[in-house]
């Protein structure tokens, strides 16, 4: 990995209205847990880990804020032009892509494991955890790598990456996934609340995952196949400005 | 001659879908200073984007030094450096942050030290310490400039280098590239304007709708855009007999009266400039104005393309 590049990634963020949508899709969860703690908290596991973790952060929060940061990496760098000055050096192109994903993925993770961990926590208090907070925790982690993995991979191949992406989050895997249990196999949402069910081990009557232990396994490879392919892509992409 | 700096274009042809950019050019480009020359779209900056390594042409090869510029990063990347014509830079780097970056990603012993003297060879140690973001449109062509050299390259691409850059900056850009291309390196860049290029290129390639329309020694090329036919509209006092006088000078190729408007056709722009007042005043005749018509830039090279 390229550290010139992955501090620049970094600073990039600093600042941008991204990050600031970003700390705001984070507090979300939080603020959930917060309200629900002071009112009447019936069946905790199953608010927790249905309507909390799946619902709000494995569903809305995760995939937005890697759509957001996993696109601007590189995308934003090839749109406005200075992504030139990042590839017409004597770098390989697989450097530059694992250091694009690794200066996206470190503020994403930073921000919404803490605010998984934290929510949770708030959310269940009092209760047995039944390793609910744990269990999300490490898909959230899945997640995380294979959301900004996929969708640097998008910004490379298209311009308008955060509208498929956004397409793929709600049609796909809100839509689409609920109603042809198949699809399940090629959602990442699935995977990370397959992990989730694996990890955690809670009772079936507080949460189920469509997938099991497979969901981490197929987790990974998206995460390496679309690395890979995102290298594949860079080595042969075309800059050019109209005259 | 030093091969590795040879820069060898052949039978190159770029299209988007049914729109050809670049149609069948070939030409050699050595150390020195080539200018590349033509009119807003005419295909300019893919060849340089093509030479560059930043566009796959459609069709033929380009190699510096023997080797394909595409898909050749790592090596192409250690012998040249691009000027963009884009202006957007990392707006939140102060300059040198910028140029020491870059120094970076070429992985150079001394960044530092490669970082300071590219600033100092374009002139921009005074304002290193400030952010790129609040910089002219001037400075930040120095210091893409800086950014590009800083790895002291072999080969040097610049498209539209002196767009935004006051006459002091320009002239101090000019002597920089011109000291480059004494030490050897090769220097292409590509210009709409003719002066820029006089005064700067050893070299020249005038291209037109995609197309090479002439290629050599800068002063070839002056010669015949002066000696084409040139077009000039006259008002006099008496245009009718101003036609009559005219055309019998060798210098007019053709005369026209429509609608009252008077047309002559010369191939000695200056010398028809000196003759026409003096035939008017043998005549008698008042001479209002004498303008030139077909002077653009443009006029100039589609008459090198259809020659």
């Amino acid at each position: 990995m390229n550290t010139t590049v992955f501090m620049l990634t970094l600073r990039e963020f600093v600042g941008q209205k991204r990050s600031l949508v970003l700390l705001l899709l984070a507090i979300v969860p939080v603020f959930l847990a917060l309200i629900y703690g002071l009112g009447d908290q019936v069946d905790q596991q199953d608010w927790t880990a249905n309507f909390l973790m799946d619902g709000i952060v494995t569903t809305l929060v995760l995939p937005l804020s890697c759509l957001i940061l996993g696109t601007a990496a590189i995308g934003s760098e090839i749109e406005d032009g200075t992504a030139l000055y990042i590839l017409a050096k004597p770098i390989k192109r697989a450097e530059i892509v694992l250091a694009k994903f690794a200066g996206a993925v470190l503020p994403v993770a930073a921000v919404l494991i803490p605010a998984t961990v934290i929510s949770g926590l708030i959310a269940i208090s009092g209760t047995p955890e039944n390793g609910i907070v744990v269990g999300f925790a490490v898909a959230v982690t899945l997640g995380v790598l294979a959301y900004t993995a996929l969708f640097l991979l998008l910004s490379i191949m298209t311009t308008r990456a955060l509208l498929i992406g956004l397409a793929y989050v709600f049609i796909w895997e809100g839509l689409l996934t609920s109603l042809f249990g198949g699809t399940a196999y090629l959602s990442v949402r699935q995977y990370c609340l397959g992990t989730a069910d694996v990890i955690s081990g809670a009772r079936p009557r507080d949460f189920e995952a469509d997938l099991g232990f497979e969901a981490l396994f197929l987790g990974a490879a998206v995460v390496i196949i679309a690395l890979l392919y995102a290298t594949r892509r860079l080595e042969t992409i075309e800059l050019s400005q109209a005259e | 001659m030093n091969g590795t700096q040879m820069i060898e274009v052949a039978n190159v042809s770029r299209w988007y879908g049914n729109i050809v950019a670049v149609n069948d050019v070939s030409f050699t480009v050595g150390p020195g200073v080539t200018g590349l020359l033509g009119p807003n779209g005419a295909g300019k900056s893919t060849i340089l984007h093509m030479m560059s390594g930043f566009l796959k042409p459609s069709a033929g090869s380009i190699t510096i030094g023997g080797e394909p510029v595409w898909r050749n990063h790592e090596s192409l990347y250690k012998r040249a450096g691009l000027v963009p014509e884009r202006e957007s830079v990392f707006p939140f780097l102060t300059g040198y942050q910028f140029v020491l970056m870059n120094a970076q990603l070429h992985n150079l012993p001394d960044p530092v030290t490669a970082a300071r003297r590219a600033l100092n060879e374009v002139g921009m140690e005074y304002a290193e310490g400030r952010k790129i973001g609040g910089y002219s449109k001037g400075m930040r062509q120095r210091i893409k400039v800086a950014s590009a050299i800083v790895h002291d390259p072999q080969v040097l691409f610049l498209d539209e280098p002196f767009n935004g850059t006051d006459p002091g900056q320009r002239l101090h850009m000019m002597d920089l590239l011109r000291r480059m291309a004494a030490a050897g390196r090769t220097i292409v860049f590509s210009s709409h304007i003719l002066d820029e290029v006089e005064r700067l290129a050893d070299e020249v390639l005038v291209i037109v709708s995609g197309r090479l329309a002439a290629s050599g020694d800068f002063r070839a090329i002056r010669h015949l855009m002066t000696d084409r036919p040139h077009a000039f509209t006259v008002a006099s006092s008496d245009d009718r007999r101003l036609a009559q006088a005219l055309v019998g000078s060798p210098t007019v190729l053709a005369v026209d009266l429509t609608d009252g408007r008077l047309s002559v056709r010369t191939s000695q722009f200056a010398e028809f400039i000196r003759v026409a007042p003096r035939i008017a005043k043998e005549e008698g005749i008042t001479v209002r104005e004498l303008i030139p018509t077909d002077e653009s830039l443009e006029s100039v090279f589609s008459y090198l393309v259809n020659r």
